[in-house]
């Protein structure tokens, strides 16, 4: 389970967090949603230890990882998958080396045995062709399936974690990337989605929590969501109206 | 900027540059890594270093054979030359072509994995950035540029020696005889040990300013520029405190 505790945090000036309570089950479908700039990213990188809270404290699994040093968040970043916003692939490498970078770094395979894995995981995610190609050239659905197959190679994940996964993509891309991240929940794997594609959360998310400068406006279920009567809501609620 | 920033700047910087300089003892190695950058920064490097290093021969020898002619001592050109390549403008010609190439190069390709979250991601597959980014660029700078600084040393005085003899009309018996008589071991060290130093700033400062880039194409512009000017500044100041130190040590006096 992950526990914000009273988390507060800030970019120098700005405040982004504002003593936020909260707490995520490993298996729960999770969407946060907010405008951009409401702290969405912030909490991902939290969770993983990227940032440390200006106060309040942050439980990963009954350990507080708040004071923890970057050897010891190694086990915990374990825990999960990240796909970061537009796939954060090493753009000096190619698809092959991106997905089996961390294989090189913790397992002594042949190279047989990486290729065999990479494939098998460029196969999972439907981009087996873009093996060779240089993520510049990849779209921006394929960006994002590579990312994930890294990510499921880096790790076997008890929770993803995915920032803006479908944010600028074609609906057909963004709905192809929301399948996938459905079907890897399916062995009771969790997911925080973060997103302000509230069509796209809608779609795979159980729960949803609204932002709205640095506080939770809102957290509930979709219908919750659906029927809610917060005016900011209601303006995120209307892109589901759009013919 | 408040001072208390400059000083948690300065402390993250040493915190860095110790940890990407003892990274190069400590496992994981990643050789491929620094085979890369040597390649990039050295062997990229080279015929802008012969370049540069060539015309500033010929251009020193100029002056030195103009000034010296007036003053009847022409016979001295090859041992000012040898002299001042050697001991000053090789080295600092040779870091300064290299902060220029490489170490703004550090810095944007560091400051936009930075933005683009690449970072992050080897800090969440548990791979140690310095390790991984800082440490292969500073040991690439820290045998790279002495090498190109003797490289680059080597052509200043090849394109002196065009010079004092072809157009200055000297012998040429006479100039590589000074050359030789300048490379006493006290100049040679004078000398070398200022291109790893040199090197150790360029990339520590370059890496530093890389990886706090922060927002957007403004930042990585700001890291890129930041990174350059600093080297330059330590570069001089270093040189002249490096110049004063080896004068004592090597027993010239002043």
């Amino acid at each position: 389970m992950i526990i914000f505790d009273h988390v507060s945090f800030s970019y120098g000036a700005r405040i982004v967090l504002a003593d936020l309570s909260f707490s995520v089950d490993f298996s729960e479908r999770v969407a946060i949603l907010g405008s951009s700039g409401e702290g969405k990213t912030t909490i991902l990188k939290l969770v993983l230890g990227l940032l440390r809270p200006d106060s309040g404290s942050i439980i990963i699994d009954g350990e507080d990882i708040t004071d923890k040093t970057e050897d010891e968040l190694r086990d915990v970043r374990m825990k999960f998958s990240i796909v970061f916003q537009e796939g954060a692939l090493f753009d000096s490498l190619n698809v092959k080396e991106n997905v089996a970078f961390c294989i090189r770094e913790y397992q002594r395979l042949s190279e047989n045995e990486i290729d065999s894995r990479v494939r098998e995981l460029l196969r999972v995610v439907g981009v087996e062709e873009a093996i060779d190609l240089l993520p510049d050239e990849l779209s921006g659905g394929m960006h994002r399936r590579v990312a994930i197959a890294r990510a499921l190679a880096a790790s076997d994940p008890v929770m993803f974690l995915y920032d803006e996964p479908t944010s600028g993509l074609d609906p057909i891309n963004a709905d192809t990337i929301c399948r996938l991240i459905l079907d890897l929940s399916k062995d009771k794997r969790g997911f925080i989605i973060v997103t302000h594609k509230v069509y796209d959360a809608m779609k795979v998310a159980e729960r949803f929590i609204f932002l709205k400068e640095g506080a939770i406006l809102f957290d509930g279920n979709r219908d919750a969501l659906r029927h809610s009567t917060i005016p900011q809501i209601k303006i995120f609620l209307s892109e589901l109206q759009r013919p | 900027m408040t001072v208390k920033q400059i000083i948690s700047d300065l402390q993250d910087y040493y915190l860095l540059a110790f940890r990407g300089l003892t990274g190069i003892f400590r496992k994981p190695f990643y050789f491929r890594d620094t085979i890369e950058q040597m390649d990039y920064a050295g062997a990229g490097s080279f015929f802008i270093i012969v370049l540069v290093a060539l015309f500033i021969g010929m251009a020193l020898s100029l002056q030195l054979s103009a000034e010296f002619a007036r003053l009847g001592l022409r016979m001295y050109t090859g041992k000012a030359v040898g002299i001042t390549i050697i001991r000053e403008v090789g080295p600092v010609t040779a870091a300064l072509v290299f902060t220029g190439r490489v170490g703004a190069g550090m810095a944007s390709e560091l400051g936009s994995m930075v933005l683009g979250h690449q970072v992050d991601s080897l800090r969440v597959f548990g791979v140690d950035p310095i390790k991984k980014l800082v440490t292969p660029r500073m040991l690439t700078s820290i045998i790279m540029l002495p090498v190109l600084t003797i490289i680059g040393d080597a052509l200043s005085i090849l394109g002196a020696y065009y010079i004092v003899v072809y157009v200055s009309n000297q012998s040429g018996y006479v100039y590589w005889r000074s050359i030789h008589d300048v490379l006493i071991v006290e100049n040679v060290i004078a000398g070398s040990v200022k291109p790893f130093i040199f090197g150790f700033l360029i990339s520590s400062i370059s890496c530093y300013s890389g990886l706090t880039t922060r927002g957007g194409a403004t930042g990585l512009r700001q890291a890129t520029t930041r990174a350059v000017v600093l080297s330059i500044i330590m570069i001089i100041i270093s040189d002249f405190m490096l110049t004063r130190i080896l004068l004592y040590l090597l027993g010239f006096s002043v």
